[in-house]
């Protein structure tokens, strides 16, 4: 039989490396909290805006958002560090994505119709503040669920 | 299942760090691999071109808005060769039954 390369002791240590390296990855901040609540501010403007029927109101609410929208994004890119590898989030982490996603639609157009119905002015842009409040809620949450998840993967795997 | 291979190129210290920590993302900013690993720019630069000769790293130089970004990715290659690496610990560690918890 071969022998081994390297001692056990050094293979242990490696490994544990491996995973320490791996953890730092996953518990980077990518997604840092404000970025819900500006997410939920902008959504928020944008229904406001477009529920007013203002025409004014309405262009600049398009605008706002669109330029808000963008400059959310680019200051996401412009903060660096990596872009965690997609097989570490996994089919349960994929649930969860999908699961709050469309809880907020749930929240957001169950709020909307329930405020409706009972008359309240502008209820798209409550059901739109439900959804950022959710948002504000579930985000970190979710982030927070995806890291654990991450953690829990095998190191090393090529798929 | 990947097929164990000792890889000496990927097991050197700082080089174990930079390709652990790349084989966890799709890409890396270079400066958050260089503050990650706590290595100068001349360092970590020294230690990308060694894997990139092997083919194990792709470089890729862009702009973000003004902003120029050097990013960093594990090749398929380098991605294949590191796995093989992790089989090939895992698989040294079982044969002694050592617990990586353990080890300080």
């Amino acid at each position: 039989m071969k022998p081994d390369p390297i001692p056990a002791g050094e293979a242990a240590r490696a490994l544990q490396e491996v995973r320490h390296r791996r953890d730092q990855v996953v518990g980077t901040k990518v997604v840092p909290d404000w970025f819900w609540a500006t997410l939920g501010v902008l959504l928020v403007a944008f229904i406001g805006s477009i529920e007013s029927e203002i025409p004014w109101l309405v262009a600049t609410g398009s605008v706002v958002y669109a330029v808000g929208l963008a400059a959310l994004i680019f200051a996401l890119l412009r903060r660096g560090g990596p872009q965690i590898r997609n097989n570490l989030i996994g089919a349960r982490g994929g649930l969860a994505i999908t699961g709050l996603t469309l809880g907020l639609v749930a929240v957001g157009l169950g709020v909307a119709f329930g405020v409706h119905a009972l008359g309240v002015p502008l209820p798209g842009t409550v059901g739109a503040a439900a959804v950022a409040l959710a948002m504000v809620i579930g985000g970190p949450l979710l982030v927070r669920y995806l890291r654990r998840v991450m953690s829990s993967r095998p190191v090393g795997g090529l798929r | 299942m990947t097929a164990p291979r000792f890889d000496e190129l990927i097991h050197a210290p700082t080089r174990l760090s930079i390709v652990s920590l790349l084989g966890a993302t799709e890409w890396a900013e270079f400066r958050y691999v260089r503050d990650s690993v706590g290595l100068s720019d001349s360092a970590l630069s020294k230690q990308l071109t060694t894997l990139e000769e092997a083919g194990y790293v792709q470089i890729r130089k862009a702009f973000v808005g003004k902003r120029a970004q050097t990013t960093v990715r594990l090749t398929p290659a380098g991605r294949a060769a590191f796995a093989g690496h992790v089989a090939a610990l895992q698989e040294i560690v079982a044969r002694a039954g050592v617990d990586t918890r353990l080890v300080p």
